[in-house]
């Protein structure tokens, strides 16, 4: 593998590094798997040692959850090295077999579940009080574009989360519209995953596709896509929003009316992608508290702090070797000591190792895990 | 140790939300929802080639029928470490039997130079298991069939093992130049970069249509086939699962009636 | 009068039922049933054989004594060519695979593979095969000739009872020359201790549903019965009752055996995603909305507390 000389170096502004360890320090991962993150930085200043370094197994630990980049006090994204890394492996192929089945299904489908593109949006049918959803033809002009995310078009846990949407947006009055079969992957687990050329390759392909509508702003589901969108892609000209953030907006404007109620505890869990790297921690908020009923509880690490579910940075597809608890069982036995009835979401990933981890833990009968766009579809 | 590995595009109909819908021919199946990947054991084969080539030096030839939409197999073939590739097609290839499809390779094959000649042991959309088999026999070499361990013992010879029913191995010994159909799960596929399929397709893929391969009309397609495949029909299967009634005694007598008639017990 | 061929399948040491189901089938093919049995002492096959066709042509010679392609292409080309069946019928199985298309161009017959239903069109075999995946049947028909050879399915028809007392007739082996292309070296078990799920033909898959370890040695019970290795969800890996190379799904392993048994698996989509390419999947959960139901071929919906204990003793008996 050849790496040109201080490519890292320049690349990640490694001499920047004081070795303060403030990432290590807070890293979440660090306390269930082998990961140091701060002695990766260090050792990759050495190009000689890129090679081994990229063979240990726990650079594929990271979550990319952005606590290191937070803490650093010289303002670097050590967890870039490690997917730098990655990407030294995905180019020599030699990569776990189901992070390359995912990568080949977002190469052959456009999507990292092995779904065929054509069928991205059969999750539109049956949508209460939904006749149609509004797929935008070339040129057409709406105000919100809405992005699906591959989880939400096609695993049937999180589909809700885009019928949901919808009956928001047709209840709001909001003038949106879906791109249809031709939507792809947005790009950001094949960037985790290493797979730096694909990632290119979807930034240039979906660039190019969502400039062929006329809109105002792009809305996603999925804070994966959105931070991918907003702060990766290179040429993009469109602003993007989450979904919580509109949805605030249209409360804000008195476009939706929250007619029912849910009487119960709920406490939010900032996802990383939305709260920590693209500081979005009032919507979400905003819109729980204006669901009557509910009694919004604050978890001890949220915010900035927040502990995260190990969904992000590729790591659907690939499984850490630590027996140690995962960190999403950590999390909900901390919601079942604040006595919470709901763990609420902004995130597909959230919401799926959550689940996992709530019924792991036995807590199905007391507690739920929900999105808060399944919490809103409960109330409009 | 020369190599030719022979890969197969095929739709990806494993999902079993993948409806396969007969088109208004009755031959044919409307293929606008499917997604197009390699064959899976193809893929093995060409791993299990590189992998020899790594070994043992050599060149890796991709040869494969397919229209200009298969060039994506053979370039991610390239990418993981072919040398070269020959793609064959023409419109009078459709509806080749195994005979046929065996034939169109021989006509490319023949005149290459090669120690050992890969498949896959079996296409997932036809699943005839048995082209290799056959372009073995027009080739004039010996053959083994559904192979999951490959050795080589020396230039003249391979020790290898085929997978039985039950996963038992039948080990055998070879004479180069021979075929190899290979089994799923031999090896451990790598992973073909976007950026190694981008720089692959650079290299040239050398087309053969009928006239370049030397075979006249009645030679390929429906003309010169043995057994033609006529008319689909959709089997009479239920789509959701069959549910077993009863009390635990029954459910569990039902179950182990109908796993004994699958010849699962 | 139509002859139908059809050769019968052993291996160390026993008489394989594919070769018992195709006499059966043969039956319905033509008025004479002959099995073809190369072997090395294989006597008490020749017997069982006869008892199910109208003859049964016997090689005895040690060259048979283990499945050798070209030693059997060899002595069947030379067989079938003198006695000129109508039909031959070999099993689609690896033994098969390894023969049918090479006999078939050797011998310049039409020829097929993996058929699941043969009908007589006059005194013409048409076959039924199956096509993506089984998505699909399709018909084939075959080119008019002399002569057919057909590679059919294991278990597409069951065994008759037999009944007949077919004549055996030892031949002399027509392969004269050694065959060196290929020579059989030996039999390898599967290493023991090392499971390999993705190379399982049979998996009993568990999860929560099971709900505490101490249940894991009634799945192994199972499992043993249907001579299957135990996988889980990863929700039984984290629970750490089952190691990490057990799990299914999008971050385990990807499975496609012949048959999956889901016993407490919800079937959430990431664990669908690694185990949809399972030839058959059955499925016991006590919840009727488990989405595992939908991508089974047969569901139990009960505890499987009941149902399991059940099946063990079912399993026992059915195999004496």
């Amino acid at each position: 593998m050849g790496v040109e000389q201080g490519t890292f170096v320049q690349k990640y502004d490694l001499l920047g590094c004081i070795q303060c360890g403030r990432c290590t320090g807070g890293c979440p991962v660090t306390s269930r798997t082998e990961l140091n993150v701060r002695r990766i930085v260090y050792e990759s200043i050495d190009d000689e040692k890129l090679e081994d370094l990229s063979n240990k197994p726990e650079i594929w630990d990271c979550t990319t959850c952005n606590t290191c980049a937070i803490r650093c006090p010289k303002g670097l994204e050590p967890f870039e090295v490690l997917i730098g890394l990655r990407s030294m492996k995905a180019e020599e192929g030699d990569i776990e077999p189901t992070a390359r089945d995912a990568l080949e299904s977002m190469f052959n489908n456009g999507n990292p579940w092995g779904k065929p593109a054509a069928k991205r949006t059969d999750w539109m049918s049956d949508i209460p009080g939904v006749k149609k959803v509004r797929i935008l033809s070339e040129g057409e002009k709406a105000d919100v574009l809405v992005h699906v995310c591959c989880t939400a078009a096609y695993d049937p846990r999180i589909i809700p989360l885009a019928k949901n949407l919808v009956r928001v947006l047709e209840a709001a009055g909001v003038d949106y519209g879906f791109i249809g079969n031709e939507e792809k992957h947005c790009g950001s687990e094949a960037r985790r995953l290493g797979e730096e050329g694909l990632f290119e390759y979807f930034d240039e392909e979906n660039t190019e596709l969502f400039s062929k509508y006329e809109v105002n702003r792009i809305v996603t589901i999925s804070p994966h896509c959105l931070n991918t969108f907003k702060n990766e892609y290179q040429n993009l000209n469109i602003p993007v929003m989450h979904y919580t953030q509109l949805v605030a907006e249209l409360i804000e404007d008195g476009k939706i009316d929250l007619k029912g109620e849910i009487p119960k505890k709920v406490v939010y869990h900032d996802p990383c992608y939305l709260g920590k790297k693209n500081l979005v921690f009032d919507e979400p908020r905003y819109i729980l508290n204006k669901i009557n009923g509910i009694e919004l509880a604050e978890f001890e690490r949220s915010k900035e702090r927040s502990l995260c579910c190990e969904g992000g940075g590729g790591k659907m597809w690939v499984e850490s070797s630590s027996k140690a608890e995962r960190l999403a069982e950590l999390r909900i036995a901390d919601a079942k000591n604040l006595g919470a009835e709901i763990v609420a979401v902004a995130c597909p990933f959230c919401l799926l190792t959550l689940e996992d981890a709530m019924k792991v833990k036995g807590f199905e009968e007391e507690m739920r895990v929900a999105d808060i766009l399944e919490l809103l579809g409960e109330v409009i | 140790m020369n190599i030719v590995v022979c890969v197969k595009q095929v739709p990806d109909t494993s999902d079993p939300d993948t409806e396969v819908h007969i088109d208004s021919t009755g031959r044919g199946v409307d293929e606008s929802k499917f997604s197009f990947v390699i064959n899976d054991a193809d893929n093995y084969a060409v791993e299990e080639a590189i992998r020899l080539k790594e070994k043992h030096g050599g060149e890796v030839t991709v040869v494969n029928i397919g229209p200009e939409g298969a060039n994506q197999v053979i370039r991610m073939a390239l990418a993981k470490g072919g040398n070269s590739a020959i793609r064959l097609f023409d419109e009078k290839f459709a509806f080749s039997d195994i005979v046929a499809t065996a034939r169109i390779l021989h006509s490319a094959i023949k005149d290459l130079s090669y120690d050992i000649v890969m498949t896959g042991c079996m296409a997932s959309d036809d699943g005839f298991a048995a082209v290799g088999v056959t372009l073995a026999q027009m080739l004039g070499i010996p053959h083994a069939a559904m192979v999951k361990h490959v050795e080589v013992i020396d230039e003249k010879k391979l020790k290898v093992g085929r997978e039985l029913e039950g996963g038992l191995m039948e080990m055998l010994e070879i004479e180069i130049p021979c075929l190899l159909t290979i089994q799923t799960g031999i090896n451990e596929p790598r992973y073909a970069s976007f950026k190694g399929i981008r720089e692959a397709s650079k290299k040239e893929i050398k087309l053969m249509d009928l006239s370049a391969a030397g075979l006249g009309d009645d030679m390929v397609g429906e003309a010169g086939s043995v057994a033609v495949m006529k008319q689909y029909s959709v089997p009479e299967v239920g789509e959701l699962a069959e549910m077993l009634e009863g009390d635990a005694g029954e459910t569990s007598t039902k179950l182990a009636q109908i796993l004994k008639e699958k010849g699962l017990v | 009068m139509a002859e139908v061929f059809v050769l019968a399948e052993h291996r160390q040491g026993e008489l394989r039922e594919v070769s018992l189901e195709l006499l059966t089938l043969a039956s319905d093919l033509g008025d004479k049933v002959t099995a073809v049995l190369l072997g090395s002492g294989t006597d008490e096959f020749a017997n069982r054989c006869a008892n199910f066709a109208d003859r049964v042509l016997y090689v005895d010679d040690v060259m048979f004594s283990n499945f050798n392609a070209s030693a059997y292409q060899a002595a069947l080309s030379e067989l079938i060519k003198k006695e000129k069946p109508k039909t031959v019928l070999i099993g689609n199985t690896v033994q098969g695979v390894d023969l049918i298309g090479s006999l078939g161009v050797e011998l310049d017959v039409p020829f097929t593979t993996d058929a699941i239903a043969i009908q007589m069109e006059g005194d013409k075999p048409a076959v039924t095969r199956q096509y993506y995946g089984g998505k699909i049947n399709g018909a084939v028909e075959f080119k008019d000739s002399e002569m057919y050879l057909i590679g059919v399915r294991e278990a597409a028809a069951p065994a008759g009872e037999g009944g007949k007392s077919g004549e055996i007739v030892k031949v002399e082996n027509p392969v004269t020359v050694e065959i060196t292309a290929r020579r059989f070296l030996e039999y390898v078990e599967a290493q023991v201790g090392e499971v390999d799920i993705t190379q399982s033909a049979t998996l009993v898959s568990v999860g929560r549903g099971i709900r505490e370890d101490k249940n894991i040695p009634m799945m192994e019970e199972l499992a043993g019965l249907l001579g299957a290795d135990l996988s889980a969800s990863r929700a039984v890996v984290d629970a750490g009752w089952l190691p990490q190379d057990r799990q299914v799904g999008i971050s385990g392993k990807t499975v496609k055996p012949k048959l999956y048994l889901a016993v407490g698996i919800s079937g959430a989509f990431q664990h669908v995603t690694g185990m949809k390419g399972s030839e058959l999947v059955v499925a016991i959960n006590k919840d009727p909305d488990a989405p595992i139901f939908q991508y089974a071929d047969y569901g139990i919906v009960d505890d499987l507390f009941k149902v399991v204990p059940a099946l063990i003793e079912k399993l026992k008996e059915t195999k004496g």
